[in-house]
């Protein structure tokens, strides 16, 4: 990106985006390793290797949050973009 | 008045390493917490017995494989979602 078009103050708002964006990744990351432990790993724990099934439940479980997750980004913009249409109708 | 010390401002650099210091400290909380949970149920005796001992080790060092492999997945999952997004671009601007 060319930063020198860009106002410093719009830059300084970028940045701080950019952290949030990257704050936001790894809260994401977090929540899905809680859950897939909770959903994949059954709590006994007589060996410290991960087994076949829990592996493969590992790789699903990852690949699913995944994509729930971008379903329900869709849904939330499109919901948000729709509220925000109807609320300048009513203002005009 | 001001008692306080000036803070020494930090670099980039440093607050990036106490952000991981602390990022392993809070895993390290957590890690501690799920375990006990799941290993330790039995307060009829002060002492940590074998078994919960052995549960505990092994459910951290599960738990430390399942995050190296969530991870991989994670980056494997975002390499191609930056793939499509270039791709995108590119369509669009053609």
């Amino acid at each position: 990106m060319d930063m020198s078009q860009i106002s410093p103050a719009d830059q300084a708002k970028v940045q701080v985006m950019q952290e949030m964006e990257i704050e936001m990744m790894s809260d994401l990351y977090n929540r899905m390793t809680t859950a897939c432990h909770k959903k994949c790993i059954p709590p006994r724990y007589s060996e410290s290797e991960l087994g076949k099934g829990e592996m493969v439940c590992i790789d699903r479980c990852v690949a699913k949050y995944l994509d729930i997750h971008e379903h329900i980004g869709k849904k939330l913009t499109a919901m948000s973009m729709q509220d925000a249409e109807l609320m300048k109708n009513m203002t005009s | 008045m001001d008692k306080t010390p000036e803070r020494i401002a930090l670099s980039e650099l440093d607050k990036e390493q106490m952000k991981t210091f602390s990022d392993f400290l809070l895993s390290y909380n957590r890690l501690s917490e799920m375990c006990f949970t799941d290993c330790v149920r039995d307060f009829t005796s002060r002492d940590v017995k074998d078994s919960e001992k052995t549960c505990s080790l092994n459910c951290m060092e599960k738990y430390l494989k399942m995050n190296q492999r969530v991870s991989q997945r994670f980056q494997e999952f975002q390499m191609l979602a930056n793939e499509n997004a270039l791709a995108m671009e590119k369509k669009l601007r053609k």
